[in-house]
């Protein structure tokens, strides 16, 4: 059906619409009106991929000036596949209507690993073996030595896209990753270095959110995509993690250990390349006293060598003096190790900051913070000279180049943490080296800076105003929305005590008391026998699932569930993991279901939908707080409060509230399914986590709902479940929760939707 | 890793905790009681390359790499007069030269190579630059100068950090103090009855913790803090319809089947074989299959398909006139 949003008319490839669809293409088109930011959200299986889909194409459309692409982040690869296939659609829908395909370009960009199409490259399982396979075929000092000695292997699908590739742009149309190695192979291009070519042309491209964020990566691929562009983070509740990540840095003895490997395999090769081509290694030192600058035009398929942020004003400015010869730099880095060395000999916790690292290094080593700067680039440069084909043997030694560019490069927003040992095995001695970033906004910045519109959305981003907090931005709109149901699809309750009135709760007092455990089993008990099909239960910890587990064996609760249904369990094992959410499906798809024991923050709460009979009812046992003894939390917590006013508390509640909406989350990924949502844990009802519940779960909360006996749960859970049993078909949605053309252009709805949305 | 020791008396770390190794300008280590017995008189020989060495020039080892203490104890030394700043030079390129220059220097030093010349180079650098030097001995670079106000700042923070929390900490209990004596005071003095005066002023503190509250979170970035608390929960949904069983009511077309009852009564059943026990475990009835034949046989008995054709959507509201079950007998 064609919408008229706000004056712009928007193809939208369904017959019906969700009106929360509708007012969410509204709010995002004020905020490309606006040229701004905005954070929105809404409940996962309401289509928002679709509405972002549509509305930005036809906004791309109508004002081709304003805006010329659409960055579509995603997290996974299944996810990236499911945007793909919505374009499509929605592509077709404008072929029907037009008659013709559209002047449109869309562009899925993945991994090597997954866009390979060499036979012997592609075999390879580990994305890492694939980069440096890769490499060692289209490395450009490989391609070089095949023209004097065609004996030399190359990959023939880069030389062909190399020859011809960059002549003929890709024609209109969709490109999944299945369609760009199916063309790959019809003209014999690499479909990696083509998708990335063909970038710059493309309107819509669908990468993961690693291709923009992480410094190493983004530097490469997404350094030249226009201002004009509109970026979109899906799923983008924990982002602030992912900015954290990728800016960190941990150093073992492994890692050091390695280095000077590393370092010893390098003296050897400047041997060698001393005695055999003196002149290359003189070309570099030529090179080094120019400048960066030129060394820097990197030629793409050198590209795996390349490194982290480093400020413009370093690329201009020449190389010092100290790390010019290779041989110096090579005692440079070996200076550094053993430095690295030394402080990792520690009795006691040490935390410091940046400078005074710096100083000490300076101190103890004679190393200036300036040469620290270029170490990454110096190494990189290093490296290429050597013509090394195996780069992945020397990805300690980068990791520490790497730690030395940042450190020296950022003075805030960082601290170091020595360790001295594991907390849980205070006898083993095992130091690490923590270097971890206490800022978001230092990987995220350069974004919200350069791109006209980031769209910042998820099913859970409750509370939203936490978001433009901990990223540092200033958004245009802050909305979230319900989901309009025309049948109350979700029950969630707080259970807050047992049947003998004991209280629930996670907290580190009572997390022993043999009453709460015994409780919580019971609890489960009773929803296995009267909830059909699956039930999802989330711990908080994998130790304190352990626990919890050894306590219902002995109290014989594991007995009386079996009796009701199958048990799986979540390991830290991602294989074990997957077989048995595997038998977990098996089972909810014959016979009387099971019960799946997992984790939050594990794998299976992020990304696992439980959908329809996978999950009837999700229990969360007790307030998923991430581990506060950590000292790279306390730093961070530290940090957030100085920097930006956030009280401790307050980043923990929210932090262990959006990992639990996104559990219980897990349970509805739709508008005919249904679900029950248990919060089992007294603290849960307290206004301040109340409060952090996404508000499409929220208004299902009633007082009534708060605090619940077990008991009491098992008569709201029956008298739901009787209800969700009776036949639901479209009709019953037309009008309320679906509306057709006609319906969402009636004043009268217009104005009854309004209520759904709530600007923060 | 190797296990760290002393090349002369073979003790390891391991064996001797605390075991400590020293190191003078060759650069080779021994432990602290092999120095002892070796350099008894203040002064002997290397025992690995033969240097002479001195007592007193002996240190405590740092690194695990002998090589890099030795290349460090050196470059000390040589910066010590090679001090010159970047803002001594009129370009960078000079300033790297420089830099470079001092590389191949501490290079050239620690791996024996040209050491008299090098040493030639440094006498004459001396020789020529002594004022600077001189000048430069207690100078800072720009990123140490940089390093040490950072360093400063941060210090400087964490005190007035501590000094804020003290005070509020102070305050708080200042007012719990005050706001106790206002109690008793209250207590003493009024009138009214005891419960009335502690409600009112309980409810008076919880009031003034709000604020305090309030006034906390009001930050920044301009973005209003505060819990959600005005969410209207939507009106309630209404529940559905729920779903009521009504027969199937089926068009024969021919005479009206005898219903289940009427077969036990009128002894249809006579005629269908008994069934087997593993039957009925599978929930089978000798009425179901008898039933089922029988409506098969009686419907579209009056239908006459030359006369009119029956429509495709009339035959819809036939029950299935599949296979006959191999139960009836004739």
């Amino acid at each position: 059906m064609k919408i008229n949003v706000d004056g712009l008319l928007v193809y939208f490839p369904y017959d019906y619409i969700y009106p929360e669809q509708f007012l969410y293409m509204q709010e995002l088109k004020r905020a490309l009106d606006a040229k701004g930011h905005c954070v929105l959200e809404m409940p996962s299986g309401t289509g928002k991929t679709v509405s972002l889909l549509s509305l930005i194409i036809a906004y791309m459309r109508a004002n081709p000036l304003d805006v010329t692409k659409m960055i579509y982040c995603s997290r996974t690869v299944p996810e990236l596949e499911k945007v793909v296939e919505e374009m499509r659609s929605l592509m077709d829908y404008y072929v029907q209507e037009t008659g013709e395909f559209p002047k449109f370009l869309g562009l899925a960009l993945s991994s090597r690993k997954n866009m390979c199409i060499h036979p012997e490259v592609s075999q390879e399982r580990d994305g890492k073996q694939v980069d440096g396979k890769c490499h060692q075929l289209t490395a450009s000092f490989v391609r070089n030595r095949h023209k004097n000695n065609p004996n030399v292997p190359v990959c023939d699908f880069y030389e062909n896209f190399d020859a011809n590739g960059r002549n003929i742009p890709l024609p209109s149309g969709i490109f999944g990753l299945d369609e760009l190695r199916e063309y790959g192979r019809k003209y014999g291009w690499c479909p990696y270095f083509l998708a990335r070519y063909a970038m710059s042309q493309a309107n819509v491209i669908v990468y993961s959110y690693y291709y923009l964020l992480d410094p190493k990566i983004a530097d490469l691929v997404s350094k030249e995509l226009p201002k004009q562009s509109v970026v979109v983070f899906d799923e983008a509740h924990n982002i602030d993690n992912v900015c954290v990540e990728s800016m960190s840095v941990k150093i073992t003895r492994r890692t050091i250990d390695k280095c000077n490997q590393n370092i010893e395999d390098l003296s050897k090769q400047i041997r060698r390349i001393k005695d055999v081509d003196e002149t290359r290694l003189q070309n570099e030192y030529q090179r080094m006293v120019e400048g960066l600058r030129e060394a820097n035009i990197a030629r793409e398929t050198d590209l795996v060598l390349a490194n982290p942020v480093i400020p413009d004003e370093i690329l201009q400015e020449a190389v010092p003096g100290s790390i010019r010869n290779a041989e110096h730099f090579i005692g440079f880095m070996k200076r550094f190790i053993e430095y690295l060395k030394t402080r990792l000999r520690v009795q006691h916790v040490v935390s410091e900051s940046p400078p005074s690292f710096l100083k000490d290094c300076q101190a103890k080593v004679c190393i200036d913070r300036k040469p620290l700067r270029f170490c990454s680039e110096r190494l990189s440069s290093l490296l290429r000279t050597l013509e090394l084909t195996d780069i992945k043997d020397y990805s300690a030694l980068s990791v520490v180049a790497n730690f030395a560019t940042i450190i020296s490069t950022y003075t805030k927003g960082f601290s170091l943490i020595i360790e001295p040992f594991d907390d849980r095995t205070p006898t083993i001695a095992n130091p690490i080296m923590n270097f971890s970033c206490l800022d978001a906004t230092i990987a995220v910045k350069p974004i919200f800076n350069r791109f006209q519109t980031v769209v910042v959305t998820s099913g859970t981003l409750s509370p939203l105003d936490m978001y433009p907090k901990i990223l540092d931005f200033q958004p245009v709109t802050m909305a979230t929305f319900t989901m309009t149901l025309a049948r109350p699809c979700i029950c969630p309750m707080i259970v807050s005590k047992g049947n003998d009135q004991v209280a629930m709760s996670s907290k580190y007092e009572t997390r022993e008391d043999i009453a709460v455990t015994r409780n919580y089993g019971n609890l489960l008990v009773e929803m296995v026998a009267i909830v059909p099909d699956g039930v999802v239960c989330f711990f908080t910890s994998y130790i304190y699932m352990e626990s919890i587990v050894a306590a219902w064996y002995e109290q014989g609760i594991i007995d009386q569930i079996q009796k009701h249904k199958l048990l799986f369990i979540e390991t830290q094992d991602a294989a074990e993991t997957s077989l048995a959410l595997l038998n977990y499906q098996k089972a909810c798809e014959n016979g009387r279901g099971a019960v799946l024991l997992s984790v939050a923050r594990g794998k299976v709460s992020e990304g696992i939908d439980f959908d329809h009979h996978y999950g009837r009812a999700v229990i969360m046992f007790g307030v998923p707080y991430v581990y506060t003894q950590s000292r790279i939390l306390k730093a961070r917590l530290e940090y957030l409060r100085d920097q930006y006013q956030i009280r401790e508390n307050d980043f923990l509640t929210f932090d262990a509230m959006r990992h639990a909406a996104q559990c219980v989350g897990r349970a509805l990924r739709g508008k005919t399914d249904y679900g029950i949502m248990i919060f089992a844990d007294k603290r849960f009802s307290r206004a301040d986590k109340r409060g952090k519940i996404p508000r499409w779960i929220q208004e299902h909360l009633t007082d009534n709902l708060c605090n619940l006996s077990i008991d009491e749960a098992v008569q709201v859970a029956k008298r739901f479940l009787r209800q969700m049993a009776q036949p639901f078909s479209r009709k019953d949605q037309l009008g309320l929760s679906l509306l057709t053309l006609e319906q969402l252009q009636s004043e009268e709805m217009q104005k009854k939707i309004e209520s759904k949305i709530q600007h923060v | 890793m190797e296990e760290q020791g002393c090349p002369r008396c073979k003790t390891t770390k391991y064996r001797n905790p605390s075991l400590k190794l020293l190191v003078n300008v060759c650069g080779h280590s021994l432990c602290e009681s092999c120095v002892e017995l070796l350099f008894v008189k203040g002064s002997g020989l290397c025992p690995e390359c033969g240097t002479s060495l001195r007592r007193s020039t002996f240190r405590l080892q740092i690194f695990e790499d002998a090589s890099v203490e030795k290349e460090i104890d050196i470059r000390k030394r040589v910066l010590r007069d090679f001090n010159k700043k970047e803002e001594d030079f009129p370009s960078l390129q000079e300033y790297n030269d420089y830099l470079e220059m001092i590389e191949t220097i501490v290079f050239n030093l620690t791996n024996h190579q040209d050491v008299e010349a090098t040493k030639k180079m440094i006498d004459q650098y001396k020789k020529e630059n002594k004022d600077q030097i001189k000048k430069n001995l207690s100078k800072l670079s720009k990123d140490e100068e940089f390093l040490e106000t950072l360093i400063e700042q941060e210090q400087h923070e964490t005190t007035i950090r501590k000094m804020i929390l003290l005070e509020e900490e102070k305050k708080e209990k200042a007012a719990k103090r005050k706001s106790k004596e206002a109690l008793i005071d209250a207590l003493m003095y009024q009138d009214r009855p005891a419960h009335d005066i502690i409600s009112s002023h309980k409810e008076l503190a919880q009031h003034e913790e709000l604020e305090a509250k309030r006034a906390t979170t009001a930050f920044s970035t301009g973005i209003k803090i505060g819990h959600r608390s005005d969410i209207v929960p939507l009106n309630k949904q209404e529940t559905a319809q729920l779903y009521r069983y009504c027969p199937l009511v089926i068009e024969w077309c021919g005479p009206e089947p005898p219903t289940v009852d009427e077969l036990y009564t009128d002894g249809y059943l006579r005629n269908i074989r008994t069934i087997s026990d593993a039957e009925r475990a599978g929930g089978f009835r000798e009425a179901l299959a008898c039933h089922r034949a029988l409506q098969d046989a009686f419907s579209g008995l009056y239908s006459f398909p030359n006369v009119s054709a029956p429509s495709p959507a009339k035959r819809k509201s036939f029950p299935q006139t599949a296979a006959h079950s191999p139960m009836i007998t004739s």
